[in-house]
């Protein structure tokens, strides 16, 4: 336990230092740039955090019993959920900076002027708020019921849950969609892909996934998942392969999509990506976010080795960084910006999100100890 | 039990359990390689039976990566050598356009080599002959039986040492099954020979007809589309008695939408009145007949622009001039029907409807290039 006090406190370190940056970038750095890594890490921490409960809804919603004895992790993780909305409602300072669609000249712009009501900030704050209750509630339903289904023991929760899941699986859609619309897509209001929605819904699963693998991996370094095997591992490194595929799959159709019908101001934001400084980072997203984990992963053996799948998961979680900021900093002036405000940005939400997971990792059972499924999902084999 | 060489001995056990506590025993005698027959799969049969690791994997690798590059080397060869088009503006050599096809091919590869290669190859299966579907156990062994066998494979099978093993490691009811005396009628060697062969031929036959199409142009291009059995003006066509495809119209007809005029000169035309009446709608049309075919070369105030004669030498008319202004409307729809000088006939772009509002609206700017007290004091009365 020493070693773990030891580590929280080099994190309440790094956030104080990554609380300086942030006040510092506030005082000193341009507006749009404050912003940008504020939308940054605001979708960041929500996608994530949705991921983890993606996970969990996705299995009350096939009745998945090999998941039930980590189920446990993804519930903690997406607990932040609750730090996600509060810096999205903070976010909302972004609309007039970032946003042209909230600015008074958007009424004389040809292409905005049709659409200048639902690009206009207040009906982008009532959105904001409305998917931001929705996912709240829905944290409330799976998470809070599950924890208090450990005291309990009732399975009448396991049963609401699975009578519960479709109607989040809707509400996930909903929210996810208008996440990458409202906050991503609307940087960009000229530029619209139908299915960025679902493209952000993929690195979002992925980076749930590869946190809860990372905590799964964690956690039984320190005997607290007993019974937890390389079957329930090969699981979440098949799944993370799979999805590795399926993000390649719809960010590469959106882009030959595009592409092909070179219609000016779709192209634009790819012509953006793909010119100077971008065009690198463009291949390095590839590489990252793609080759290198589908390699990874490939064979059987690798899907179910405990050191390879954190070596993954690490890579996963830092091409979606990689990804949300591909997707929101081209429109800052100049090429790529990485210096002091976004280290300081990192810094703060990476320390804060690792302190928040691990204080709640710390909080309570390690597993769904009422679920009636816990031990025919302990008993899972291949 | 007939005469004939035995080609396993046959083990029955009550359980799982006792199949599996079996298996090691009679391995530890080696008396040959071991086999299981079970109604469900067992988990860690593999591992008891020391099965070798399954080469498909490595296969279905090597396949898919074969099929990326055969998709890639075809199509490069098809689209940017053999026979390069530029498609949609698109260079030849488009890898985007590429990827869906190598995907598509990888895909076919590897899936192929995955069902057949497993079926086929490694399992050798159909085995219609197999001893064991002709023994008395197969149907406890398809029920609720777990059978082990010892397979006599090579010389020296000592099938009573392999009875006793198998009586000593708990059997229930032991078999000895004899190898059939006939052949099998379908083979996988039979199969997988087969499809080789159709797959070889299908490449031969490619090839020889690319050769054949590419070194003896003989064949004529396909030209479906212009095969039509349609009259064509102007073609001869045995659908008529006279045998032409184009007919004059029938005496005393007039053809819809082709009213005669009843004159036959410019002077004659003088007499004819124009029959829309001057509405704001009719004299818009005519404006926007006007620009579409007559601006370019009469100029957009209808005073002969010089831009063609610069450029050509043609000297349109000058419908502002007094000589045109004194023509009555009649002759100034006659010159737009039949065309003047340099001025081709417009009677097959235009209807007559379309040509009377042009005259209104060239009559509208001739009024305006030459207004009189009276009309600016109107305009400004309005």
């Amino acid at each position: 336990m020493s070693q773990s006090s030891g580590t929280t406190t080099f994190l309440r370190g790094t956030l104080l230092l990554g609380a300086i940056g942030v006040g510092a970038a506030y005082l000193k750095a341009s507006p749009e740039r404050f912003w940008a890594n504020w939308l940054l890490w605001f979708v960041l921490l929500f996608t994530v955090a949705l991921g983890a409960l993606f996970i969990v809804a996705l299995e009350h919603l096939v009745n998945a019993k090999w998941s039930v004895p980590i189920r446990r992790i993804p519930e903690r993780i997406a607990t932040l959920l609750i730090p996600a909305c509060l810096t999205g409602l903070l976010a909302i300072g972004a609309l007039p900076v970032l946003f042209p669609g909230t600015r008074p000249e958007a009424l004389h712009d040809k292409l905005l002027a049709g659409k200048a009501f639902w690009l206009s900030l207040p009906f982008v704050s009532l959105r904001a708020v409305i998917a931001f209750a929705l996912v709240l509630m829905g944290l409330a339903v799976l998470v809070g019921g599950s924890l208090k289904q450990d005291r309990t023991k009732d399975p009448a929760f396991t049963i609401r849950a699975r009578k519960f899941a479709p109607a989040f699986m809707a509400i996930f859609a909903f929210v996810i969609t208008l996440v990458a619309f409202d906050w991503i897509s609307g940087l960009t209001p000229a530029w619209y892909s139908d299915i960025f929605g679902v493209y952000l819904f993929a690195g979002a699963f992925l980076g749930g996934l590869a946190a809860t693998a990372l905590a799964v991996l964690h956690l039984k370094d320190e005997h607290r998942l007993e019974g937890v095997r390389r079957d329930h591992l090969y699981n979440l490194g098949g799944f993370l392969f799979a999805f590795t595929v399926f993000w390649s799959y719809i960010a590469f159709a959106q882009y030959l999509l595009m592409w092909y019908a070179n219609l000016p101001d779709e192209v634009i934001y790819f012509k953006t990506r793909l010119t100077g400084g971008w065009f690198a980072l463009t291949i390095l997203l590839a590489v990252l976010h793609f080759v290198m984990p589908f390699f990874a992963l490939v064979t059987r053996d690798a899907k179910g080795d405990g050191a390879r799948l954190r070596k993954v998961a690490v890579l996963m979680l830092a091409a979606h960084m990689l990804d949300i900021y591909w997707l929101i900093f081209p429109i800052l002036p100049g090429g790529p910006h990485v210096s002091w405000p976004e280290l300081g940005f990192a810094l703060f939400f990476l320390s804060f999100s690792l302190l928040w997971v691990r204080g709640a990792l710390e909080k309570g059972e390690d597993m769904p100890v009422g679920d009636p499924f816990l031990q025919e999902g302990l008993e899972f084999r291949l | 039990m007939s005469s004939g060489n035995a080609s396993s001995v046959l083990g029955l056990f009550d359980t799982a359990d006792a199949l599996m506590e079996a298996i090691p025993q009679v391995k530890a005698k080696n008396l040959g390689r071991l086999e299981a027959y079970t109604p469900y799969p067992i988990h860690g049969i593999d591992d008891a039976l020391g099965l070798r690791r399954s080469p498909l994997g490595g296969m279905v690798l090597v396949m898919g990566i074969l099929g990326a590059i055969t998709a890639f080397v075809f199509q490069f060869w098809v689209s940017a050598v053999d026979y390069p088009i530029i498609t949609g503006g698109k260079a030849p050599w488009s890898w985007e356009a590429f990827i869906p096809i190598i995907f598509e091919v990888t895909v076919l590869f590897a899936t192929f080599t995955a069902g057949l290669g497993m079926l086929l190859l490694l399992n050798r299966l159909p085995l219609f002959g197999h001893p064991v579907l002709a023994s008395d156990a197969i149907k406890a062994i398809t029920r609720d039986r777990f059978a082990l066998s010892i397979e006599a494979e090579g010389e020296g099978f000592d099938a009573a040492a392999a009875q006793a093993a198998l009586a000593a490691a708990g059997a229930t009811g032991i078999e000895v099954l004899i190898e059939p005396d006939r052949d099998p009628f379908l083979t996988s060697d039979y199969i997988l020979r087969a499809a080789g062969g159709i797959f070889v031929s299908c490449v031969v036959a490619g090839l020889i007809m690319y050769g054949a199409v590419k070194l003896f142009p003989v064949l004529p291009p396909m030209s479906h589309m212009e095969d039509q059995p349609k009259l064509a003006a102007q073609k001869a066509d045995p659908f008529f008695k006279d045998g032409f495809g184009m007919q004059e119209p029938v005496p005393g007809t007039v053809a819809r939408g082709y009213l005669p005029l009843g004159v036959s000169s410019q002077e004659e035309a003088a007499a004819l009145v124009n029959p829309l009446p001057t509405t704001p709608a009719v004299l818009a049309e005519g404006k926007r007949l006007f620009h579409i075919r007559c601006e370019l070369c009469h100029g957009p105030l209808a005073n002969g622009t010089p831009t063609l004669t610069a450029a050509y030498g043609a000297k349109p008319a000058n419908l502002q001039s007094e000589q045109i202004r004194n023509y009555p409307d009649g002759k100034i729809f006659w010159v737009i029907t039949m065309g003047k000088n340099a001025m081709p006939s417009h009677a097959a772009d235009l209807t007559v409807d379309q040509r009377w509002a042009i005259v209104h609206y060239v009559r509208a700017l001739q009024r305006a290039q030459n207004a009189t007290d009276a009309d600016v004091k109107a305009a400004e009365a309005r």
